[in-house]
């Protein structure tokens, strides 16, 4: 674990003990510091806006109770995750998951900073990850995007870490053959040549 | 050269060194190694550069934009609507405790009302009860008193006081005397002499003679 790592998970943890003693100032802190992350996650197993942000605040109120018996076996952010995570397949087995094109997006909710080639690279990662399941969608948000290991991913997901190899495995596998493609590049087989 | 076998094992090795590699998380040796293995092998360099644009792609802001302080706003809602309903039901527990209490205060009133009435009701038609330890009463006339023998056995003294109709109405006090009366006045004499003659009777004297 980095250092910078280290300290935002010991102010986490002080965080976390003053939720204990039902101190909401910390929970705001705590809230404002993972908004922006588990909005990313999240978009990863759905795109409306209206399920994000449920289930955003159904973490939050998890972690508002359980604050007091976080048991410091894994980082925070781990946990939080982990229960944002079975938060988000609770409530897409509740709704279904119900992806929102980008067209269909108002324009004051379209990125203001989206210039040309992000925009492109972002169409290409949609693209790709909506021929992934949402297992595999997760971990390679959660390996490639926010960095975990996979001891960290398979906490999160509570399933053993060879699971979570087969997942991330599979998963390559299919972007492999996929991307090229999206790209625009000629389509050339390679299953053969996975390792 | 290396061996075809040799380069797959390469290629597998460096396929599961990628995404570690990208991380940063990787050791040291093992990024060297990989960046050795891409300069001479051109399908894990295509793969590497087509991880390395997914890892790109996948840290560009995500076009779902959501208020956090909106949010924040209603978790703190329901976490006050919460509250609320805890209180809710602790306040008619409370109630309920309150009202069970002065149901139980009620009842004994009552029965300690019934009680009394009955008690009040029962003692009006008798005498005050008394005890042998209590003050002596007024002795009305005839009545004797009378030590008997600290060896007479209690039927014998039984037995003489109803043979002579005579009734136990005080004692025995602290020398062992008894203050007996006839249950008719008629026979206080000869109940007396009787007395003075029965075998085992110590003392027997007219409570009036008495000093």
């Amino acid at each position: 674990m980095k250092d910078a790592d280290i300290d935002a998970d010991e102010t986490d943890r002080l965080l976390l003990q003053r939720m204990a003693t039902g101190d909401r100032a910390a929970l705001a802190t705590l809230y404002r510091a993972y908004h922006g992350r588990l909005c990313r996650f999240l978009s990863r197993l759905t795109r409306r806006n209206d399920v994000i942000e449920e289930v955003i605040n159904d973490c939050f109120w998890i972690v508002w109770q359980k604050a007091g018996s976080f048991n410091g076996d894994s980082r925070v952010s781990t946990w939080i995750i982990g229960i944002t995570y079975r938060c988000g397949l609770k409530a897409l087995r509740q709704r279904g998951d119900e992806p929102v094109d980008d067209e269909g997006l108002p324009e004051d909710r379209t990125p203001a900073f989206d210039p040309g080639e992000d925009r492109e690279l972002r169409d290409w990662l949609g693209k790709a990850m909506e021929r992934l399941s949402a297992d595999q969608r997760v971990v390679v948000e959660l390996v490639y995007g926010v960095g975990h290991t996979l001891d960290d991913v398979a906490t999160i997901m509570q399933c053993p870490v060879g699971t979570v190899k087969a997942r991330l495995f599979h998963a390559r596998v299919k972007l492999r053959n996929i991307l090229p493609a999206l790209a625009g590049d000629p389509i050339t087989p390679k299953e053969n040549r996975v390792p | 050269m290396k061996s075809t076998k040799d380069t797959d094992q390469d290629c597998a090795r460096a396929w599961d060194a990628m995404p570690w590699v990208l991380q940063d998380s990787a050791p040291q040796e093992q990024s060297a190694w990989l960046t050795d293995h891409l300069a001479r092998c051109e399908a894990c360099r295509e793969e590497f550069a087509q991880q390395s644009r997914l890892r790109l792609a996948l840290s560009l802001p995500t076009g779902i934009q959501l208020d956090p302080e909106a949010g924040l706003k209603r978790l703190m809602g329901r976490i006050d609507a919460d509250e609320t309903d805890e209180a809710a039901p602790r306040a008619r527990v409370s109630a309920w405790l309150t009202r069970a209490l002065v149901a139980a205060v009620l009842v004994q009133a009552v029965g300690i009302g019934i009680l009394g009435v009955e008690l009040w009701s029962s003692d009006s038609g008798r005498s005050p009860y008394r005890t042998l330890s209590s003050p002596a009463q007024q002795i009305a006339p005839g009545a004797i008193r009378v030590v008997p023998d600290t060896n007479m056995k209690l039927a014998d003294w039984n037995t003489l006081l109803h043979s002579l109709q005579l009734e136990v109405v005080n004692g025995p006090n602290d020398v062992g005397a008894y203050t007996v009366m006839p249950t008719h006045t008629s026979t206080a004499e000869v109940a007396l002499q009787q007395l003075r003659t029965t075998h085992g009777i110590r003392l027997a004297e007219p409570v009036a003679a008495s000093p």
